[in-house]
């Protein structure tokens, strides 16, 4: 691995090692473009994982202090947990299930498609999907996606996601299937077949599923372009006289200060800390945080309208066997205003182990009694859905920085405000409907609906816009506000569309990366 | 790639499975407050509660995840052994008070102790008065800990936890449910993502 010195301002800083910055520095790295890569949390490696739900939780997890706000269940339920992400080598591509699924084309013209929305601040991407298609392919073969631009078959079907497919079946569904995936199907690129371990959301034991951990961080400090340092907590990126910025000042493991010069800055800390960064990075030139001319960094924070559905089957499922998002039903996502809702969802087969079962199965102090303790005797027979849909953009949906407390770092901790839009009630409880419909085909005897977990899907808190004054960034993820400052994860993404985000922010990220390359080779920045 | 499968160790912490370490991650997930959930070694030694409170805390494990043709009574004084060894000085005495206003009220409600209480939906009721306090979710998260997070009592509810060691599920019984059709075979599969 290179080694870069402080002083060198030829480099590339880039924030944070998840799916887009980890992606981001292997493709630089690729192109002979040098950098240097700050990944808050510790370096981990396959021998760290293990099939246990809480020991995982307690090793990757984000838990750094944050407050939950705003009107969701979760500020009273988990009020210290908003989100559940990863801190590590690797971000979050550590934890995520490895739903690969594409953007419609009307979830990037938001606006157009539903017009102006009451207390949503919905607006349209600068790019297409047509504009996207060859990254999405660049980005499904770098992952191994199961579908037709590898040609790789999608998974096996396991027991509880042939139950929902058959309910699909029996209320006239079409779009049910096992991908597509970033799971291998068959042995690819140097990573083994998924062996329907379970566990995927713990991190993947043998390197099946997709995640920079293992693929792009390791190859882009092969090619000696590119270092990565972990548990090095960015607190602030500085800029010269001239408003480009040219530094990062960082906390090492010990708490020791260092300052990284940089050619350009990119910023893939997620959804809550590339915002605050930027927030905390307030200057007398940038009085209201870095690239926010516009008032929106930090804003329009979406993590997706969600739910839990729990169906108990007449016989055994046993659905923590194989893959944890085992079978997507894609039949609801449309926009259709005669649904009372803008925007569609998908029914995504998700596994829980007992322990997360018993949690969020009912949240919050209530969550104990005969009732829940019923439910949980019927866990082996249990088959279920976690429902997501479009999470319209809102201002007051934000991230903000505590007004007295400060973090381990000594940088005001983060306040992550959510309230729900009458948009996410009346798809959530269509959401619920549908799923009880679904198993109820099937013979379902009971079926449990779950409140949002704390998301894993932090969107839009940086937005993209053609027009500087309704957005943080351009299509390139660059500031409108700072040529040399990008933003290079989902915190860019205009809308939150009803699929999962990391093929997005990939397929973004690889895009980006040449946009990189020939701003640099043109000397622009 | 070589698949090489591993058996990971556990600590005996970990076989424990009601160790501090546990309610520091509920903490994380409930927000409780901290300060009153470590070890308290002056109590693991010397007094602990009476018999008349030992036996409400045991019913009101009993009450908080009622298991009774699935757990054995020696699951539920399992729980009870750890709430009062994990408690510190401020959360015994919170303990105690607790049991004590439990006791009243059942006093108060029903005019007999709440171990006597023979319903137990009146005796869930009961504790319904209290689930927002700090030293009942501090019983509650043990419980739960003790139970649903406990490797022993997993195969009672059918979960069968870590599975890498054994290969994964890919030859044991993934997909092996017959009350349902099977899925696609690998050629319909395969035909699926032909271009």
């Amino acid at each position: 691995m290179a080694k870069f010195d402080l002083n060198d301002d030829s480099v590339a800083v880039i924030i944070g090692s998840g799916a887009g910055g980890g992606t981001l520095a292997n493709e630089l790295a690729q192109r002979g473009i040098k950098s240097v890569v700050l990944e808050a949390g510790k370096r981990f490696g396959l021998e760290d994982i293990e099939n246990d739900e809480w020991a995982m939780f307690q090793k990757i997890s984000w838990l750094d202090k944050r407050y939950s706000g705003g009107g969701w269940h979760g500020a009273v339920n988990h009020p210290t947990l908003p989100t559940w992400i990863v801190k590590g080598y690797g971000g979050s591509t550590i934890h995520w299930a490895g739903v690969a699924l594409r953007f419609k084309d009307f979830e990037f013209k938001t606006r157009t498609t539903y017009g102006a929305i009451d207390g949503a601040n919905v607006e349209d991407w600068p790019i297409d999907l047509e504009e996207m298609i060859p990254w999405y392919e660049k980005a499904e073969l770098k992952m191994g996606v199961t579908g037709k631009t590898t040609g790789m078959p999608h998974l096996p079907w396991n027991n509880g996601f042939r139950v929902l497919a058959e309910g699909c079946r029996r209320t006239g569904r079409s779009d049910y299937r096992s991908g597509p995936m970033a799971i291998n199907s068959v042995e690819r690129d140097g990573r083994p077949a998924c062996q329907q371990i379970g566990f995927c959301m713990q991190g993947c034991a043998i390197g099946a599923k997709w995640s920079t951990m293992y693929t792009e961080l390791p190859r882009a400090e092969e090619t000696g372009n590119c270092e990565v340092r972990t548990e090095a907590m960015v607190l602030k990126v500085e800029h010269d006289d001239a408003g480009k910025v040219n530094a990062v000042v960082y906390a090492d493991k010990d708490g020791n200060q260092h300052r990284q010069k940089a050619r350009i800055v990119c910023v893939a800390g997620n959804s809550i800390e590339s915002p605050r960064l930027l927030l905390n990075s307030a200057s007398s030139m940038f009085p209201d945080g870095l690239a926010n001319s516009s008032g929106q960094v930090g804003k329009n924070y979406m993590n997706h309208t969600t739910g839990g559905v729990y169906a108990v089957m007449p016989e055994k499922v046993h659905m923590y066997r194989g893959t944890s998002v085992a079978g997507i039903v894609g039949d609801e996502v449309y926009h259709d205003p005669k649904r009372g809702f803008s925007g569609g969802y998908y029914l995504e087969f998700l596994s829980l182990g007992l322990p997360f079962m018993a949690a969020f199965l009912e949240p919050g102090n209530t969550g104990w009694g005969r009732s829940v303790a019923r439910a949980l005797e019927g866990y082996d027979r249990m088959s279920g859905v976690w429902v997501l849909g479009e999470d319209l953009a809102q201002e007051r949906n934000a991230i903000t920085l505590h007004p007295t407390e400060k973090d381990q770092y000594g940088l005001p901790v983060p306040i992550v405000s959510k309230t729900p839009h009458n948009n996410d009630y009346e798809m959530t409880a269509h959401m619920y409907e549908t799923s009880a419909e679904i198993y109820e085909a099937v013979g379902a005897t009971d079926v449990y609906e779950l409140p949002a977990y704390p998301a894993t899907h932090n969107m839009g808190t940086n937005r993209m816009h053609a027009d500087p004054d309704k957005g943080v960034v351009n299509a390139y993820g660059q500031a409108h506000d700072i040529a040399n400052l990008f933003v290079s994860d989902g915190s860019q993404f205009t809308s939150s569309a009803a699929c999962n985000p990391t093929l997005t922010i990939v397929a973004l990220a690889i895009r980006q990366a040449e946009y990189i390359a020939q701003e640099m080779n043109a000397r622009n920045i | 790639m070589t698949i090489r499968f591993h058996r990971l160790s556990q600590s005996r912490e970990d076989r424990a499975g009601m160790s501090r370490r546990m309610f520091l991650m509920t903490t994380t997930l409930a927000g409780i407050t901290t300060g009153t959930l470590l070890g308290r070694a002056s109590l693991a030694q010397g007094a602990g509660l009476g018999e008349a409170e030992s036996a409400r805390l045991l019913r009101m494990v009993q009450d908080i995840y009622p298991h009774p043709d699935l757990l054995q009574i020696a699951h539920y004084q399992a729980i009870v052994d750890a709430v009062v060894s994990n408690a510190d000085d401020d959360a015994f005495a919170a303990l105690q008070d607790g049991l004590a206003r439990i006791e009243a009220k059942a006093q108060e409600l029903f005019g007999v102790p709440y171990t006597d209480i023979e319903d137990p939906d009146a005796r869930e009721g009961l504790l319904r008065h209290f689930q927002n306090e700090g030293f009942f979710q501090n019983v509650r998260w043990t419980a739960y800990f003790g139970i649903y997070n406990n490797k022993e009592i997993w195969p009672l509810f059918g979960y069968e936890g870590s599975s890498v060691e054994y290969g994964g599920y890919i030859n044991r019984g993934f997909s092996d449910i017959t009350f349902v059709p099977p899925g696609p075979t690998l050629e319909e599969r395969l035909a699926e993502v032909q271009k």
